[in-house]
C-alpha cells in the first residue's frame, strides 16, 4: 500500500472553523469546531485535533504525512469590520492629498443595498482608514503617457517620511502616485529614499506599482492601504499558525486562500486579496464539481440564514467582479463575483399598511432570534415558519433533528402578521412567502446572467447552504434551468474547495492599445508579465512546465467608459491573432447588448489585461459507489401531506426518504422529500430526481 | 374594499420585484455602452416603463432629474397620432424638445412603444444627457434655436429596422457625431432589452395581470406619498434662492420663491414670486420645472415611496407663466437643469423645515449645495489625439452635504440630482480629455459653519495640456452661497470659477514647483487671472493656462448655530484642515493656540460670551417675506 498522503483543508468562519481532510485513497474526512475570535490560530488548531479524533491518528502523523495545508481566514475581513490595525501614512501626488477622503463621491454609498441609498440625507461615509492628519503630498507628476511632467521634489519625500514616521509614529505607508502604473520612476524613489533613511525600522509598505499597477487612482489608493492595514496583521497571524503547525511536524509549505479563487504560499501572499477569501471556497467547490460532473456553465446559489449568494462558473471558470467593494472601500482586485442578497431562512416577511403589499427582506432573525417556529422569543414570521407551515420541513427532523421547530407558534404569526392583514388564508399566505423568495432569488441570478450577457438555459445549478436543497428546484424553473444539483455530503463545501483549489496567481495591468494593435507589442507585453508570474511560481517551487496561463482581455469602443472581459485563448500574436481578439470582442459585444448596438465605427481598443497563472494542486479523488436499483423504497421514512406552492397550489401526499439509505442510482418521481442532517431536499411534483455515483442529487426541472 | 385587492398580493409582489429588476437592466446595458462621462461617471440616465397611456409605472434613474421626462414624450407622441395608428410595433421615437418633455436638449431620449398581439400595451423608454447638440457653443443662446438640433418624436427605428438615413441626419448635425451616435445607440439596445424582458413577462403573467399590476404600482405609490403627508404637520412654509443671469450683457439677480401649503394628505409649491423669464439660457421650461421639483419630492420626502406618476399625484406644483421656471417659446434654456437645482433647494428648505417640525430628525439635512445657476466650465476644441471634444467635466457632483440636527454634514458626499454621485478618476479624464490637473482636493472654510456644519467642498486646478486649439467659457466670478443654513447655521461659502493666463508654467513644473491651492496661483505667481467687461464670452486657451474652480463642488449649508459647536470638535475640524484657524476664531469663538494647536477651554468661554454680546448689539427688528418689500430684481 501506498504510503498515506494528506491534504488539509481549513477554513474559519464566523462561527465555525470549518476542516476537511482528503487522502490519497480518496477519503473525505469533514468536521468543524467553534471560531475563535479572539485567536483565530486557536480556532485552527483545535480543528486539527477534532479532525484527527475522528480518523484515529495523532495529530503529527496527520501533519508530517501533510502534503499541503491550505488555509482560508477571515482574520483580513475580521480587521476590516473592527478596524483594528496599524496606524497607516498614505503618500501621494501634492494636490491630491484628499483623493482616499472624497472617494469619488460614491464612496458615500459604495457597499450600501439600494433601500439605504434611498435615503439620501442619513447616509454618510465610512470613518476613514488614513485620517487626513496621516496623508503627505509630494510634489511630482506624470501623464497618461507616462511621460514626466514634474520631475519629484526629494525633499518632499524626506520630509513626509520624516513626519509620518517620527511624529506621527505609524507603522505602515502606503504610497501611489498619480500615474504611477504608466511609469513608476517616482514610486521607486520613494522606495529608495525610504531604505535609505531608515534602514532599521520595522515598517511595512505597500507601493501601487507593484501591488496594482491598475489604471484609476482612488481603487488603487484603497488598494494599498488596505492591504498596508492588514499587512502585520496577517504576517504575525500566518506565521503564528505556520510555526505551530511546524512544531507538530508539518514540513510542507503553507497556502493561503484567495479571493480570486487560488491559494498562494504564506511567502508570496499579498495580505489585501486574502479579504472575502471565504465565499469564494465555496465557488471553488462548485467548479471542482462542476469539473468533475462535466459542467462548463453553472451557477452556485447559496441560501443560509440570512443571505442568498449567487456566482456564475462560465466556460469553466467563475467571473470575477468589475468593481469590487471590500467592507465600504472600492478596491481594485482580482475577486470572485459574488452578489447577495437578504433572502435566506431567516428572512422578515411583513405586509406595508399602506399598501397592502407583502415585502421580504432584508431584514433577518437571523440565527438568535431566529424564526418564530425556533422558539426562542422571535416574533417576525420568517421563510423558515412559511416552509414549515407548508410542511416542507418536519418539525422534529430539522437540522436532524438538533433544532426542535414550534409549529403552532409559526402558524400563529403568520395568521397574525401576514395572512389577516392580506385577507388570505394561513396557508396561502405561507406558499406566498415561499413563492416571492423564490422570485426575489431568481431575479438576482437572472440579473447577474444578464451582466455577463448568458441565458438561463445553457446552465446548471449548483445548490448549497441549510436552506438551498429547499427552494432551488423551485427558482430554477422560475428562470427556466434545465437541472439542479445538490451535494447533500458535503455539508462544509467552503473547505472542500479550498482544500481543492489552486495554486493561482494574477496580474491586472492597465495599458491602452488602439486596435489593431502591433502584434509584437502586445507579445513582449504578455511575455514580460508571464516572466514575473513565472519566476512568482518557481519560489513556490513549481515547473515552468506546470504553469496554465489564462488570459481575459478588456476591450471597449474608443470613447465608451467601460469595457467587456473576453476570455482569449493564450498565443503569440501575429496580424490574424489580433483580429481573432476584435471577432471575440465584437461578437461578445452583440450577445451582450443587442445586435445593432455596437459602433465600430469610433475604432476598439484594449485597456487593460488579466492573466493568471495556474499550477494545479492534487486533488480530492470522490469516492464513487456502484450502481444499484432505481427504486428507493428502501429508504422510505414515511409520508406526509406537503402543500406546494408555485403553480400547484395545492396538498399532496408526498414520500419521506432517508438520504442516508439512498444508493446510486434511485429515482425519484415528484413530489418527494429527501431529509439529510443538514438540510431537506424538496422534488417538487412533475419533476424527476436521481442519486448519481457520489451521492449528489440532481433534479431535472 | 380598494380596487388593489382585484390583483392576487403574492403574484402582484413578484411582478413588481422582476419589472424593476428589468428596468435596472436596461440601466446597465446603457451604462455600459454610452461613451459619455456624464452617463458612466455620473450616472446621468434612465429607463423606464410606462402603462399604455404614458403614466409612468417604474423607473430605473441614475438620475432623479430624469425620473418625469419621458412621460411627457409619451403622451405627445400618442396625443400628435390621434389614433391614427402611425404608432407600430418596433418603433423607437427620438426626442430632445425640453418644451414637450425632459430639462433641455441634451437631455435625449428614445421611447418604444410594447406591443402584444398586435394591441399596445404599455412603452419602455431610456434617456440620457449627451452634451452636444451643433448649435452655438454653450452660453451664447438666447433662443432656443441657437441650441442646437430639436426633435420631436422622429422614429430612429421604424417597425424594428434601424433608421440609418435619420440616424446620419441627427448625429452629423452635432460637432461630435461619434459620440452623440454611441449614446443613441445605448438607449435604442437598453430599449430592447427592456421591451424584450416585458414581453416575457406578458407571456409568464398574463397581459390583463400586467395591464392591472401596473395600475396598482401607480396607485399604491400614491397611497404612501398621502400616508406620509398626513403622517407630518400642517401648515405653511417659506424660502427664497437668488442666482444669476447673463442675458443682454449683463449680470442679473434674479430669485426664486417658494410658498409651500401642506394640509392633511395634499400638498402645493407655489412658485409666484419668482423672476421673469431671462434673456439668456437660464431658463426652465415647465417639464424642466416638474423634474426639477421631482428631485426635492424624491429625494428628500418621498425617499421611501416607489418613484412614480402615483408618487407626486397628492402634490400640486404651481408656477406662472413667463417666468424664469416657466419660460415661454421660444427663450433658450439650455441651463434649465442648473436654474431648476434653485427650484429643488427652495422645495427641499420647506419640506426640510416640514420634516424637523414633525420630529423626522433622521430625515433633515440643510441645503445640499444644488447647481451654481448654470456657470459650468465646459470647454471644445481639440483633443491631445486632434479628434474633436465638447465636455464638461462633472466635479460638481461631489458636492458638500447638509448639516443635520444630529451630525456634520457629508464632506465631498454627492449632488442632489443623484443618490448615488460620482465623479471620475482624474486619470479617466487626462486619458480622455486634453487636462492635466495639479489638484483637486476638498475645500477648508467652504461647509457652512454650525453646531453641526455642512461638508466640504471640492476645489480643482486644471491646465490645457496636449492641445494647441481649446476654447473655454468664461464667467465672472459669483458672489451667493448655494447651501443655505438650517436654524442659525451658516451657509456654505461662493463658488468661483476663474482662469488664468500662464506665466512660464512649463519651466516651473521641470523645476517641481505647480500650484496645489486656488489661491496659490495668483499670490506666487503663477499665473494672472482674467478679466473683462463682459458677462460671458468664449475665451481660447493656451496650452498650460490654468482652469481654476474654487468650490466648484460647493459645500453643504451648516446646522444651528456654531457658537453652540462643541470646541473639541472645532479643534478636530482644524486639525484636520476642515476650518481655518481664523474661522475657528472668529466664527466659532474657540482660543486654539496656532502653534501647538491646544484648546483653551476658559478663554472659550469668554470668547463666546464676547461673540453672544456683540451679536446683541447688531440686532434688528424681524422683517418677514411679505412685508419687507426686498426685490431680488
Amino acid at each position: 500500500m501506498a504510503k498515506k498522503q494528506y491534504i488539509i483543508g481549513t477554513d474559519t468562519g464566523g462561527t465555525f472553523t470549518d476542516i476537511v481532510v482528503l487522502d490519497n485513497d480518496g477519503n473525505v474526512i469533514v468536521n468543524k469546531s467553534p471560531t475563535t475570535p479572539d485567536d483565530f490560530s486557536e480556532g485552527v488548531m483545535n480543528s486539527i485535533d477534532v479532525i484527527v479524533d475522528d480518523m484515529g491518528i495523532s495529530k503529527e502523523e496527520l501533519l508530517r504525512h501533510g502534503i499541503m495545508f491550505k488555509h482560508g481566514t477571515t482574520v483580513g475581513t475580521n480587521a476590516l469590520i473592527t478596524m483594528t490595525g496599524p496606524r497607516v501614512g498614505f503618500i501621494t501626488t501634492k494636490g491630491f492629498e484628499d483623493t482616499t477622503l472624497i472617494m469619488r463621491a460614491i464612496g458615500r454609498v459604495d457597499g450600501l443595498d439600494a433601500e439605504k441609498i434611498k435615503h439620501m440625507a442619513a447616509v454618510t461615509k465610512p470613518e476613514p482608514i488614513v485620517t487626513k492628519t496621516r496623508i503627505r503630498g509630494v510634489r511630482e507628476r506624470v501623464d497618461y503617457a507616462g511621460r514626466v511632467v514634474v520631475p519629484i521634489n526629494e525633499a518632499d519625500i524626506r520630509i513626509a517620511l520624516k513626519s509620518l514616521i517620527e511624529d506621527e509614529k505609524i507603522e505602515a505607508i502606503a504610497v501611489s502616485f498619480l500615474f504611477g502604473w504608466v511609469n513608476p520612476v517616482h514610486e521607486q524613489k520613494v522606495k529608495e529614499i525610504a531604505r535609505q533613511m531608515y534602514p532599521d525600522t520595522e515598517i511595512y509598505y505597500s507601493y501601487a506599482h507593484e501591488l496594482v499597477p491598475v489604471v484609476r487612482e482612488y481603487a488603487r489608493a484603497n488598494t494599498v492601504i488596505i492591504n498596508c492595514f492588514l499587512g502585520s496583521t496577517m504576517n504575525s497571524y500566518v506565521s503564528k499558525i505556520e510555526s505551530e503547525l511546524n512544531e507538530n511536524g508539518y514540513q510542507q509549505p503553507m497556502l493561503i486562500m484567495q479571493a480570486n479563487g487560488g491559494v498562494v504560499n504564506r511567502n508570496e501572499m499579498k495580505p489585501i486579496s486574502t479579504v472575502a477569501s471565504g465565499p469564494a471556497g465555496g465557488v471553488i467547490g462548485g467548479k471542482y464539481f462542476a469539473d468533475i460532473l462535466g459542467h462548463k456553465n453553472v451557477i452556485t446559489t447559496d441560501m443560509g440564514g440570512t443571505s442568498f449568494d449567487v456566482s456564475l462558473i462560465c466556460d469553466g471558470f467563475w467571473q470575477f467582479a468589475r468593481e469590487p467593494v471590500i467592507s465600504r472601500f472600492r478596491v481594485i482586485q482580482p475577486m470572485i463575483d459574488i452578489e447577495s442578497i437578504g433572502s435566506g431562512g431567516g428572512t422578515i416577511a411583513r405586509v406595508d399598511p399602506d399598501t397592502d403589499r407583502l415585502l421580504l427582506g432584508p431584514q433577518s432573525a437571523g440565527a438568535n432570534p431566529g424564526p418564530v417556529c425556533y422558539d426562542m422569543g422571535g416574533t417576525e414570521p420568517t421563510v423558515t415558519d412559511a416552509d414549515l407551515v407548508l410542511n416542507l420541513l418536519d418539525p422534529d427532523y430539522f437540522l436532524g433533528g438538533r433544532q426542535k421547530l414550534n409549529r403552532q407558534k409559526a402558524e400563529a404569526a403568520i395568521v397574525k402578521k401576514i395572512a389577516e392583514p392580506l385577507g388570505l388564508s394561513l396557508i396561502k399566505a405561507a406558499a406566498g412567502i415561499h413563492d416571492i423568495v423564490n422570485s426575489y432569488m431568481s431575479d438576482l441570478i437572472r440579473k447577474q446572467l444578464v451582466k455577463a450577457g448568458q441565458i438561463p438555459e445553457g446552465f446548471v445549478i449548483y445548490a448549497f447552504g441549510g436552506a438551498g436543497p429547499v427552494h432551488c428546484a423551485a427558482y430554477a424553473s422560475e428562470l427556466g434551468v434545465p437541472e439542479v444539483y445538490v451535494f447533500p455530503s458535503s455539508a462544509v463545501f467552503s473547505a472542500f474547495g479550498i482544500a481543492s483549489s489552486d495554486v493561482i496567481h494574477t496580474r491586472v495591468s492597465s495599458h491602452r492599445y488602439f486596435m489593431p494593435v502591433e502584434p509584437d507589442a502586445l507579445n513582449t507585453h504578455i511575455q514580460n508579465i508571464e516572466a514575473e508570474l513565472i519566476l512568482e511560481m518557481k519560489r513556490e517551487d513549481f515547473q515552468e512546465d506546470q504553469i496554465e496561463f489564462r488570459h481575459t482581455f478588456f476591450l471597449r469602443y474608443r470613447r465608451q467608459m467601460n469595457e467587456l472581459g473576453v476570455v482569449v485563448p493564450t498565443r503569440q500574436y501575429d496580424a490574424e491573432g489580433i483580429q481573432d481578439v476584435i471577432d471575440l470582442f465584437e461578437k461578445k459585444y452583440d450577445e451582450v447588448y443587442g445586435e445593432g448596438s455596437s459602433y465600430p465605427e469610433a475604432g476598439i481598443e484594449l485597456i487593460s489585461t488579466h492573466i493568471d497563472a495556474i499550477c494545479k494542486t492534487t486533488k480530492p479523488k470522490l469516492k464513487t459507489y456502484p450502481q444499484a436499483k432505481d427504486d428507493p423504497a428502501g429508504a422510505l421514512k414515511g409520508e406526509r401531506e406537503v402543500y406546494f406552492a408555485g403553480k400547484k397550489q395545492q396538498y399532496l401526499k408526498t414520500n419521506i426518504y432517508d438520504y442516508a439509505k439512498l444508493t446510486p442510482g434511485n429515482k425519484f418521481n415528484g413530489p418527494a422529500i429527501i431529509e439529510t442532517p443538514v438540510t431537506t431536499v424538496i422534488i417538487p411534483p412533475d419533476r424527476s430526481a436521481q442519486v448519481d455515483s457520489y451521492l449528489n442529487i440532481s433534479i431535472k426541472v | 374594499m380598494s380596487q388593489s385587492n382585484d390583483v392576487d398580493p403574492i403574484r402582484y409582489e413578484m411582478f413588481r420585484h422582476r419589472l424593476f429588476n428589468i428596468a435596472e437592466e436596461g440601466r446597465i446595458a446603457i451604462q455600459q455602452v454610452s461613451g459619455s462621462p456624464a452617463v458612466v461617471e455620473g450616472g446621468e440616465c434612465m429607463s423606464s416603463f410606462y402603462d399604455r397611456d404614458g403614466t409612468v409605472i417604474i423607473t430605473a434613474a441614475g438620475l432623479l432629474l430624469h425620473c418625469t421626462g419621458c412621460q411627457d414624450a409619451i403622451k405627445k407622441t400618442i396625443e400628435w397620432d390621434q389614433g391614427q395608428t402611425g404608432i407600430h410595433a418596433g418603433d423607437q421615437f427620438f426626442f430632445n424638445d425640453p418644451y414637450i418633455a425632459a430639462t433641455h436638449v441634451y437631455d435625449m431620449l428614445v421611447v418604444k412603444p410594447i406591443f402584444y398581439n398586435g394591441r399596445r400595451i404599455a412603452w419602455t423608454a431610456s434617456m440620457m444627457h449627451t452634451a452636444d447638440t451643433g448649435g452655438v457653443l454653450r452660453g451664447g443662446a438666447t433662443e432656443i434655436f441657437h441650441e442646437g438640433i430639436r426633435f420631436q418624436g422622429i422614429k430612429i427605428v421604424e417597425r424594428g429596422e434601424f433608421r440609418k438615413d435619420v440616424f446620419r441626419n441627427i448625429v452629423e448635425q452635432c460637432r461630435d457625431p461619434q459620440y452623440v451616435g454611441l449614446d443613441l445607440k445605448a438607449k435604442i439596445a437598453s430599449n430592447n432589452v427592456c421591451a424584450q424582458a416585458f414581453l416575457k413577462l406578458v407571456e409568464q403573467y398574463g397581459v390583463g395581470f400586467v395591464e392591472k399590476a401596473g395600475s396598482k404600482i401607480i396607485a399604491d405609490s400614491e397611497k404612501m406619498a398621502r400616508a406620509k403627508l398626513r403622517s407630518l404637520p400642517d401648515g405653511t412654509w417659506r424660502s427664497r434662492i437668488y442666482a444669476f443671469s447673463h442675458g443682454d450683457g449683463k449680470r442679473k439677480l434674479f430669485k426664486v420663491v417658494c410658498t409651500m401649503k401642506k394640509f392633511g394628505d395634499e400638498a402645493t409649491f407655489d412658485f409666484s414670486g419668482t423672476s421673469p423669464q431671462n434673456n439668456d439660457a437660464t431658463n426652465c421650461s415647465l417639464p424642466c420645472s416638474w423634474s426639477s421639483f421631482f428631485n426635492a419630492l424624491a429625494g428628500f420626502l418621498f425617499w421611501d415611496v416607489p418613484w412614480n406618476g402615483g408618487m407626486v399625484a397628492p402634490v400640486k406644483l404651481i408656477i406662472p407663466e413667463g417666468t424664469v421656471l416657466n419660460c415661454n417659446f421660444p427663450a433658450a434654456c439650455g441651463l434649465g437643469p442648473a436654474t431648476g437645482g434653485t427650484l429643488t433647494t427652495a422645495a427641499q428648505e420647506c419640506i426640510t423645515k416640514m420634516l424637523y417640525a414633525g420630529g423626522h430628525y433622521d430625515d433633515v439635512n440643510a441645503a445640499w449645495c444644488p447647481a451654481k445657476g448654470g456657470e459650468f466650465r465646459r470647454f471644445g476644441g481639440k483633443n491631445q489625439y486632434g479628434g474633436v471634444v465638447v465636455q464638461q467635466i462633472y466635479d460638481f457632483f461631489a458636492n458638500g452635504l447638509g448639516g443635520t440636527p444630529q451630525r456634520d454634514g457629508v464632506h465631498t458626499g454627492c449632488h442632489v440630482l443623484n443618490p448615488q454621485s460620482k465623479i471620475s478618476d482624474v486619470e479617466l479624464i487626462e486619458m480622455n480629455y486634453p487636462l492635466l490637473y495639479l489638484s483637486r482636493n476638498q475645500v477648508k472654510d467652504s461647509g457652512g459653519y454650525g453646531k453641526y456644519p455642512g461638508g466640504m467642498g471640492m476645489e480643482r486646478i486644471m491646465i490645457a495640456y496636449g492641445t494647441q486649439d481649446l476654447t473655454d467659457n468664461y464667467w465672472p466670478p459669483h458672489g451667493i452661497p448655494w447651501g443655505h443654513g438650517l436654524f442659525g447655521g451658516y451657509p456654505s461659502n461662493t463658488w468661483e470659477q476663474r482662469f488664468f493666463h500662464s506665466k512660464g508654467l512649463k519651466e516651473r513644473l521641470a523645476a517641481s514647483e505647480y500650484p496645489t491651492g486656488f489661491d496659490d496661483i495668483t499670490r506666487s505667481g503663477f499665473g494672472e487671472p482674467y478679466s473683462s467687461d463682459q458677462t460671458y464670452g468664449r475665451i481660447p486657451v493656451k496650452e498650460y493656462d490654468f482652469l481654476a474652480d474654487r468650490a466648484e463642488a460647493g459645500g453643504g449649508g451648516g446646522f444651528g448655530d456654531p457658537l453652540d459647536r462643541d470646541p473639541q470638535a472645532v479643534l478636530n475640524d482644524v486639525r484636520e484642515e476642515v476650518v481655518s484657524l481664523q474661522v475657528a476664531a472668529e466664527i466659532y469663538g474657540c482660543a486654539i493656540d496656532p502653534k501647538t494647536l491646544i484648546l483653551d477651554d476658559q478663554a472659550t468661554t469668554i470668547k463666546r460670551k464676547e461673540l453672544f454680546a456683540k451679536r446683541r448689539l447688531l440686532a434688528q427688528e424681524v422683517h418677514y417675506y411679505e412685508d419687507n418689500g426686498m426685490s431680488g430684481d
